[in-house]
C-alpha cells in the first residue's frame, strides 16, 4: 500500500478537517460523502436543492475529465448521486480517492467563484471550507492548489 | 399623553424614495413592489434589504420560482450596497423552488411562517411573487386561493412584526388584484423606451398613512443602485418665513454682470436671485456674456456652476471660462446622454451648488438642455424648466439661461419655448444692419420690479469681451434688422397730386 502514495497528495481543505492524511480510501469516500451532505444543507436553503443539484452535476462533468472513474455509477442526466461516489471513491486506491474527491471539490469551488465570486463563496462556504485563515488544528484552505 | 400608536417609518437607504414616499416606510407594513422585467425590482428590494437589515433587525429573503438565486446574487453582488459578509448574519436567502412546485400555497405559506418565527426578521422579502401565483393556480390545491395566501401572509407578517415586500411582475394598475387590496404600500416601478432612450419612472400607487408625492418620479439605476429623483421644489421642507409671503426680491443687494453699461442698462445690475434669459441668435455673445456673469462671480469670490449640455465636447471654449473651470471656480455639469429627466438635471445642479457653495449659474443654452433630456420629456418642457426655475430660485442662486433665437424681423420673440413669461429678467440680442455691415444691438427687456433702461444699444465683441457702446439715436426701425436713418422733422405737407 506504501508504494502507491505519493507524499505530495493532501487532501484539501474540507476533507483533511473531517480525516487525517493517510487514511483509507474507504475512510476518504465517507468524509467525501460528508462533506458532499454538508455542502448540500449549507446551500440548499439558499439556492435550491436543484439549484445545488446543477452544480454538483457539472462540477462532476468536469472532474471526470481528469478522472473518469468518478461518474461511475451517476444516473444519466437526474440528479448526481451522493452514494454512488462514495462507492466509486471507495472502490479505488488510496491516492485514486484523494485526488478524485479534492478534484471534485475544488471544480466545485471553482464552479461556485465563477458564478458568485469568491467573497461570497467563501462566506457561504465557511462552514464547510473552515475560516479562510487557517485556524490552528484546521487543514489547507481552499485557496490551496490540488496538485 | 397619547396613547394612539406611533407608526415609525424606516429608511430605504434609496437616495431620493423616502422623500417620494413622504418620510421612509411605515414599519409593518405590506407591500407590493411592481413592475416589468427590468424595472429594478429585484435590485430595489436588495438594496432596502441591506440598508436595513442588521443583527438585531433581519432580513429574511424569501426566492421562489423565477429567477434562479444563483443567478440574483451573481447579478446583484455588482451593487455597491451587496455586502457578502451580511449573508447568513443579518441577511438571509431562503429558496422555497420546491415547495412551490408543488402547487400547494399552504406550504408556501408554512415554510415562510417557520422561517420567520425561526428567525425573527424584522424584513421579509418574497421574489417574486408572480411565480407563488402561477404555482397556485397550476397546482393540485386549489382550496387556498390567491386572495387567502395574500391575506394569510399580510397578517402573518405584520404581527409577528415584520415590514414585507412582495416582489411582483406583470401586474396591471387597472386589475382588480386582491393583491392591491391587501397591500399597504403599492411601488410600481416602470420604463419607457423612445427613440434611444429608456426612461425609468416610479410612482407610489399607494401608502397608507403617508402623505406620498403623487406622480411619476425618474430613476436611475448605477453602480450604487437605484437612485430616485425626487422633486426638488416639492420635497424641500418649506423654509421659514419663505413661500408665498416672501417679500419681493428687488430690494435685496445687486450682483454685477461683468460687462461694463450693461448692469447700468438693468438698474445697477441683476437682483440676486433672480433668474435672466439672454436671448439672441446665433454668434450674438451670448455665452461671452454668461462667461462674463461667471467670472465676474469669480473675481467676488463666487463659485459658479455651468451647466452646458453640449452636444460635441471639446469645442474651443472662451479662455476666460476655461480658466475658470481649469481653477475649480466654476464647475462644468456636461451631460450628454440625452435620457436625463429633468429633475435629474436639477438634482446634477443642486448637488453641484451645494458641493460649490455657489451663487451663480449658468445653463447655456436651453435649446441643448432641451436636446439632453430624454424624448418623452421634451413635449413638456415649458413646465419642465419652470421646475428648474423653481428649483434654482429656491436655492438662492442667480441663474442666467442663454435661448438661441432664429431672427425674425417681423416679431419680437425672446424664446421658442414661450419660456419668457418663467424668468425675472430678459436680455435680447439682435443683428441689424447699418451701411451694410451686420452690427449687433442688445436691449433689456425685463427686470421684474426694478426700472431699468429701454434703450437698444449696439455692443461690440472682442478679446476683452462685450463693449456696450451708445444707443443708435439716428437710426429706426432696428427691431426690424434693417434700420433706416431718421429723418428730420417733417416737412409741411406738399400738395398731393392731383
Amino acid at each position: 500500500m506504501s508504494v502507491d502514495r505519493s507524499p505530495e497528495l493532501h487532501m484539501i481543505a474540507p476533507l483533511a478537517h473531517r480525516v487525517p492524511e493517510g487514511s483509507a480510501p474507504a475512510a476518504v469516500a465517507s468524509a467525501m460523502g460528508v462533506v458532499w451532505a454538508e455542502l448540500d444543507a449549507t446551500l440548499s436553503p439558499i439556492l435550491g436543492p436543484r439549484g445545488v443539484a446543477a452544480l454538483w452535476q457539472r462540477s462532476l462533468h468536469l472532474a471526470a475529465a481528469a478522472h473518469p472513474w468518478l461518474s461511475a455509477g451517476q444516473p444519466d442526466g437526474g440528479p448526481p448521486d451522493a452514494a454512488a461516489l462514495v462507492a466509486a471513491l471507495g472502490g479505488r486506491g488510496r491516492d485514486d480517492a484523494v485526488a478524485g474527491s479534492n478534484r471534485l471539490l475544488a471544480t466545485f469551488h471553482e464552479l461556485l467563484v465563477s458564478l458568485i465570486g469568491a467573497s461570497l463563496t467563501e462566506r457561504l462556504l465557511r462552514s464547510v471550507w473552515g475560516p479562510a485563515s487557517g485556524a490552528p488544528g484546521r487543514g489547507p484552505t481552499a485557496q490551496d492548489p490540488t496538485t | 399623553m397619547t396613547t394612539k400608536v406611533t407608526i415609525h417609518r424606516l429608511a430605504t437607504g434609496v437616495p431620493g424614495l423616502d422623500e417620494v414616499l413622504g418620510g421612509g416606510l411605515p414599519e409593518f407594513s405590506f407591500n407590493l413592489i411592481a413592475g416589468q422585467p427590468g424595472c429594478g425590482k429585484t435590485t430595489l428590494a436588495h438594496q432596502i434589504m441591506f440598508a436595513q437589515a442588521s443583527a438585531e433587525r433581519p432580513a429574511l429573503y424569501f426566492t421562489v420560482l423565477g429567477e434562479p438565486p444563483l443567478k440574483m446574487l451573481r447579478y446583484q453582488q455588482q451593487f455597491d450596497f451587496f455586502d457578502s459578509e451580511a449573508l447568513n448574519q443579518r441577511v438571509r436567502f431562503i429558496n422555497l423552488s420546491e415547495e412551490a412546485m408543488t402547487g400547494d400555497l399552504d406550504r408556501v405559506l408554512r415554510r415562510i411562517v417557520d422561517a420567520v418565527a425561526e428567525h425573527a426578521p424584522a424584513l421579509v422579502f418574497v421574489d417574486s411573487f408572480r411565480s407563488v401565483v402561477l404555482a397556485g393556480e397550476g397546482g393540485a390545491h386549489p382550496h387556498n386561493t390567491l386572495q387567502q395566501f395574500v391575506q394569510q401572509l399580510g397578517m402573518l407578517m405584520t404581527t409577528w412584526q415584520a415590514t414585507t415586500f412582495l416582489i411582483g411582475e406583470y401586474f396591471t394598475e387597472t386589475d382588480a388584484n386582491p393583491v392591491f387590496t391587501v397591500a399597504d404600500g403599492l411601488i410600481w416601478l416602470r420604463q419607457s423606451v423612445q427613440r434611444n432612450s429608456m426612461v425609468r419612472k416610479l410612482e407610489i400607487l399607494k401608502m397608507r398613512g403617508q402623505p406620498t408625492l403623487p406622480g411619476l418620479h425618474t430613476y436611475r439605476i448605477g453602480p450604487a443602485g437605484i437612485q430616485v429623483f425626487a422633486p426638488a421644489g416639492l420635497a424641500a421642507p418649506a423654509p421659514a418665513g419663505g413661500g408665498a409671503g416672501a417679500p419681493p426680491r428687488a430690494a435685496e443687494p445687486r450682483l454685477m454682470l461683468g460687462v461694463p453699461g450693461l448692469d447700468a442698462m438693468l438698474g445697477g445690475g441683476l437682483p440676486r436671485g433672480y433668474s435672466l434669459l439672454v436671448a439672441g441668435p446665433s454668434g450674438s455673445g451670448k455665452s461671452i456674456l454668461a462667461a462674463a456673469f461667471l467670472g465676474e462671480g469669480a473675481r467676488l469670490g463666487e463659485p459658479g456652476v455651468l451647466a452646458a449640455f453640449e452636444q460635441r465636447p471639446g469645442r474651443e471654449r472662451n479662455l476666460v471660462l476655461a480658466g475658470l473651470i481649469e481653477r475649480g471656480q466654476v464647475s462644468l455639469i456636461n451631460h450628454r446622454s440625452q435620457d436625463l429627466s429633468i429633475d435629474e438635471v436639477v438634482h446634477l445642479l443642486l448637488d453641484e451648488i451645494r458641493r460649490l457653495g455657489a451663487r451663480r449659474v449658468v445653463i447655456d443654452s436651453l435649446s441643448g438642455f432641451e436636446l439632453a433630456l430624454a424624448p418623452t420629456f421634451r413635449d413638456d418642457f415649458r413646465a419642465s424648466l419652470l421646475r428648474l426655475v423653481t428649483a434654482l430660485s429656491d436655492a438662492d442662486v442667480t441663474v442666467l439661461m442663454t435661448s438661441e433665437l432664429e431672427d425674425r424681423y417681423t416679431d419680437l420673440r425672446f424664446s421658442p419655448y414661450g419660456s419668457a413669461f418663467l424668468t425675472d429678467a430678459i436680455i435680447v440680442q439682435r443683428y441689424i444692419e447699418v451701411d451694410s455691415r451686420l452690427r449687433r444691438v442688445m436691449a433689456v427687456v425685463k427686470v421684474r420690479a426694478s426700472a431699468h433702461a429701454d434703450e437698444l444699444r449696439e455692443y461690440l465683441i472682442d478679446a476683452d469681451g462685450i463693449h456696450i457702446g451708445a444707443p443708435l439715436p439716428d437710426q429706426e426701425g432696428l427691431l426690424g434688422g434693417r434700420p433706416t436713418r431718421k429723418r428730420g422733422p417733417p416737412r409741411p405737407a406738399e400738395p398731393g397730386p392731383g
